[in-house]
């Protein structure tokens, strides 16, 4: 599959170039732009609510704008929970997660593709079976090993595994990495370079968009992940922001909305500017990774 | 064995080790301590003691569990077709109009990247019966909504309805392999003067097919795990009708501690996934096109 | 730990690092202990509360802080405490005190999870006699005492006086029987001129929080004491047939919109508090929600109305609870700080922080005449009486409740009779009971 040689091509919008009349090209406008209000209502939602004092927040008909706004909330909302210190805490696990991930699994990949050893096929088709076992299955036990290393109650359980690989990472990087044309190596390795030159020098620079896929999805995973955080975080001081912000619903199952819509809006403004701006990478690695196994 | 084969057997183990530690620390042993644990009696604070195929036999007849597999085929079965069928629709309209691409993509990724809970709580508002926006919504058309999240019958389509906006990562999965699709056909297509549908129909969705089939092993493997958000929501009521899988298994092992017993949930539950992946796979394998394969 | 396992877990515990060795990456894990010094020893305290209530037991924390020098008692706020303890305790890093509920404290105990208090007990000179003994009996489990109460909580009926006035009742006379409660409720039911719900009298299913307990207020019991458990107890049944009629009366989707409409309960919009509710089954601490969002609210608090006048007085007391979980540090030290939250100077200082009365059985006159609630002693006295009821100390509890919480639901949903539902939950739970006390005599004969 050459995937590398393939520019991506700016005029696939050519498919309805001809035989299209206006009036369905209208259409499409329509249907895209009205599932995109219905994909933005969320977060709209979640801005406007985060802007109004709580007894507006129930209010039917629904207000949009209320005035004043009010950007205390985000100041309410920030010292109503130990915000910064969750922040800390997942920004923690993500960035370790990610350096975790990016390292050992493009080094899994490496020697899953670039280089040839006995069993290295029936061990890969190993690791594809274990994307296949729901997380319950060794949540349990997982407990019990984080148990014996001293882990719990730290936040080593959520990121400290990623040093070690994970299947569907590793197979992403796999598939990129056999698409990369071997002469390369060879020439490197005619030269006297050993393996981990040829990986730093020759490989490495060549899949950044798809490390950047990889590093996008694990963040996406870590910054929501509620199960794992939920049965291994056992000291507050050590919680998420997704376990975290459970924190605005009370005991007595109130909740106060406009805090949590508040806290939201600071938890993922910062992802969806770096998601803008990043997307293009992104796009390109996935379609590089060519997922299509 | 020659020295090259060797210096590449060496170098071939020590990439992959980081994952053979990984896997037998955190993939094989949990896997198959859980399998014994599902022999077991264990409470977590107590050593397990082994009691053979009693938990698998009290499963059987657990009125409870036959109740959250149901819930969570219910769940699977529409949330996963209508989710790829949503994401594809999406994605293709995409390639029609390319101006605001870039902004579409992020809107359509947007819903997953907002926190779990406030999510669950934005949504649990959006559903509520009497000041939710949805019911509001259906009012200005003359329909009166149900109480979704309170009904027996509404609860489990209310869940179903919100998984949608959940479809963004696979919009952009499906975005960026569309750009893989070499010009040369459509350009031939579209000398023969053939309709969008039939373009769709005969090239894009083919060429594409290996990508749908990814995300479909990927969703069922993901969606017959769904938590957190009934978990927040529901809670897995109005009397169990939202209790899914995990939920009754996250109930055994850490609120009524009966961790054995999970486990053998957790077991049935990675046969089923692989059941299902092996019969996704008989199927589509008729459908899915490989370049050059 | 034997030494032999200690060295396997060393040896796990440094296997880890061995990939990155190879790779000539230092790697150094960070190691959990934390080394002694000089000066105080510090206790850890896991507590739940937030708010107010939280504040109370910071104050009665600092004083214990202040007054002595050798222990130093840092406080953690938890959610789900019971789960989080659990966990950690299981995971072999508990705090060295845990403020959990009482009904944990009976299946914490029994899977080992908590330490035996009475020799400290014994030597702190603390006894029985001490406490009403609705609220010592939370604390003690096969025999021993594993917990000590911090602040208890019996629950009443609440009632909205002025509705009573504007319906035609009289608002200094609560109902007292079930009949009368029935009576009072349709009289306090308004519709509009549409004929949808503005205002009920009383409602079983909000808030929700006894799901398990209507059958107490009609003499029923839910276990034997023994082999069996009864929640179809022919006087349970009778409670939730009573349960079903109000949902089958109002009609179920018209009370489903009416409800939808109530907003948190912990804010102004209350259903109590916005008087949309007439009469409810609350707690002590009642008092302060409707301090804090409803002070101009008329209100009263009695006993509820039970089926016959031997049951009335029926309540159920439960109280928050200080344990020593298994593993901790320092059980000495976490005591002492028990021992002071239990005297009367710091149990009348966190209870009157906390707005609820006193597990004591003695009680200072000035904490009686400046507490806030007007009902108070009402609150003491259904501790005292005979018929205070508690959720069950049995090893399923936790399934028992949801059980109970299901079949009201689906009782409340009108999918069956009170009889047939019941007879489900009784199936499910007496074959997950029994399995119970199969493993337990097994293990039992094991060791």
């Amino acid at each position: 599959m050459g995937v590398v040689s393939k520019k991506p091509g700016r005029s696939w919008g050519r498919l309805g170039k001809r035989g299209w009349g206006k009036a369905s090209h209208a259409l499409i406008h329509l249907v895209l732009l009205s599932a995109a209000m219905l994909f933005l209502f969320p977060l709209l939602w979640m801005v406007s609510t985060s802007l109004k004092p709580i007894a507006e927040t129930m209010k039917i008909p629904p207000v949009w704008l209320y005035w004043p706004p009010q950007f205390k909330n985000f100041w309410d909302a920030v010292n109503y929970i130990p915000f910064l210190r969750y922040t800390l805490n997942t920004l923690i696990v993500c960035s370790l997660a990610i350096i975790g991930t990016v390292s050992s699994c493009s080094l899994v990949a490496y020697g899953f593709s670039r280089i040839k050893w006995p069993g290295r096929d029936i061990f890969f088709v190993v690791t594809l079976a274990t994307m296949m076992i729901p997380f319950p299955v060794i949540m349990v036990p997982l407990y019990a090993v984080f148990r014996e290393l001293g882990w719990i109650g730290s936040l080593k359980p959520l990121w400290a595994p990623a040093f070690f690989g994970s299947a569907f990472n590793i197979f992403l990087l796999r598939q990129f990495f056999l698409g990369i044309p071997n002469d390369l190596s060879d020439a490197a390795r005619i030269d006297g370079c050993n393996e981990l030159v040829i990986f730093w020098r020759i490989i490495l620079p060549l899949c950044k968009p798809v490390l950047a896929v990889v590093t996008l999805f694990t963040f996406i995973y870590h910054w929501n992940d509620f199960l794992a955080p939920l049965i291994f975080l056992t000291k507050q001081e050590t919680f998420t922001l997704s376990l975290g912000l459970q924190f605005y619903q009370s005991q007595h199952g109130g909740t106060q909305w406009h805090m949590l819509m508040a806290a939201s809006v600071l938890v993922v403004a910062p992802v969806i500017v770096l998601f803008f701006f990043t997307q293009r990478t992104f796009i390109k690695g996935i379609a590089l990774t060519g997922i299509k196994g | 064995m020659t020295l090259r084969q060797k210096r590449e057997l060496f170098y071939g183990l020590l990439f992959v080790s980081p994952w053979i530690m990984g896997m037998l620390m955190f993939v094989l042993y949990p896997v198959l301590a859980s399998l014994y644990y599902s022999f077991c009696y264990y409470s977590v604070l107590s050593e397990p003691k082994f009691i053979g195929l009693g938990n698998y036999f009290d499963l059987f007849t657990d009125s409870v569990f036959w109740g959250s597999v149901l819930n969570t085929f219910y769940y699977a079965v529409f949330a996963l077709p209508l989710g790829i069928a949503i994401s594809v629709t999406l994605a293709m309209l995409l390639t029609v109009k390319v101006r605001g691409v870039t902004i579409y993509r992020t809107i359509f990724f947007l819903p997953s990247l907002l926190p779990v809970v406030a999510l669950a709580i934005l949504w649990l508002w959006i559903f509520n019966g009497e000041y939710g926006v949805l019911n509001f919504a259906l009012s200005k058309l003359g329909i009166e909504g149900p109480n979704w999240l309170a009904e027996k019958n509404w609860a489990m389509p209310a869940l179903i309805i919100m998984s949608f906006w959940g479809v963004g990562h696979m919009v952009v999965i499906y975005l960026a392999s569309l750009q893989d699709v070499p010009q040369v056909l459509y350009e031939a297509a579209e000398l023969d003067g053939a309709s969008w549908w039939h373009k769709a129909r005969h090239i894009t969705l083919p060429m594409i097919s290996p990508v749908i089939y990814f995300n479909l092993i990927m969703g069922i493997i993901g969606t017959l795990q769904i938590f957190a958000q009934p978990y927040i929501m529901t809670g897995g009521g109005p009397a169990r009708a939202t209790l899914f899988y995990t939920m009754y298994l996250y109930d055994n092992g850490f609120r009524y501690l009966r961790m054995g017993y999970a486990s053998a949930m957790a077991w049935i539950l990675f046969i089923i996934i692989l059941l299902l992946t092996l019969v996704a796979t008989r199927i589509s394998r008729k459908y899915i096109y490989y370049e050059g394969g | 730990m034997k030494p032999k396992q200690q060295a396997a877990k060393n040896n796990l515990r440094n296997l880890w690092i061995v990939p990155f060795l190879g790779f000539g990456l230092l790697f150094t894990g960070c190691g959990g202990d934390t080394p002694v010094a000089d000066g105080p020893v510090t206790v850890q305290y896991w507590e739940k509360w937030t708010g107010f209530e939280g504040e109370a037991m910071v104050a009665v924390v600092d004083r214990f802080n202040t007054i002595q020098n050798d222990i130093f008692v840092e406080l953690t706020t938890v959610s789900q405490i019971d789960r989080k303890v659990l966990v950690a305790t299981a995971g072999g890093d508990p705090p060295d005190i845990a403020g959990l509920f009482s009904f944990n404290v009976y299946n914490y105990a029994e899977l080992n999870a908590l330490m035996p208090l009475d020799d400290f007990i014994k030597q702190a000179g603390i006894k029985a006699e001490d406490y009403i003994p609705a609220y010592w009996r939370l604390c003690l489990a096969a025999g021993k005492v594993y917990a000590l109460p911090t602040t208890p909580a019996s629950i009443g009926l609440h009632w909205n006086k002025r509705m009573f006035r504007e319906a035609g009742l009289d608002p200094e006379r609560p109902p007292r029987t079930i009949e009368e409660l029935d009576y009072y409720a349709k009289k306090l039911t308004v519709r509009d001129e549409v004929g949808k719900i503005v205002q009920v009298g009383f409602l079983p299913i909000w808030p929700g929080w006894w799901n398990w307990a209507w059958g107490l207020f009609f003499g029923g019991e839910l276990w034997d004491g023994g082999d069996t458990v009864t929640p179809d107890d022919s006087r349970n049944i009778i409670a939730y047939e009573w349960v079903q009629k109000y949902s089958r009366g109002y009609g179920l989707k018209e009370l489903q919109t009416f409800r939808s409409g109530f907003g948190n309960f912990s804010s102004p919009q209350n259903p109590f508090l916005s008087e949309q509710v007439a009469m409810v089954l609350q707690g002590v601490w009642m008092y302060n929600f409707i301090d804090m969002y409803a002070p101009d609210l008329e209100w009263g608090a009695a006993p509820f109305p039970t089926s016959s006048s031997d049951l009335y007085g029926t309540s159920i007391c439960e109280a928050d609870v200080l344990v020593i979980p298994s593993g901790s540090r320092h059980p000495r030290e976490a005591f002492e700080f028990i021992k002071y939250v239990n005297t009367q100077a710091g149990m009348e200082l966190l209870c009157m922080g906390q707005r609820k009365h006193t597990p004591l059985r003695k009680v200072s006159k000035e904490f009686l005449e400046q507490h806030p609630n007007p009902y108070i002693e009402m609150f003491i006295e259904l501790a005292k009486n005979p018929n205070a009821k508690r959720s069950l100390a049995i090893g399923i509890w936790n399934e028992y409740d949801d059980e109970m919480r299901v079949a009201f639901d689906r009782i409340w949903l009108q999918e069956g009779t009170a009889a047939e539902i019941l007879g489900t939950a009784k199936r499910r739970l007496q074959k997950s009971y029994d399995r119970e006390l199969r493993r337990k005599a097994r293990l039992l004969k094991d060791n």
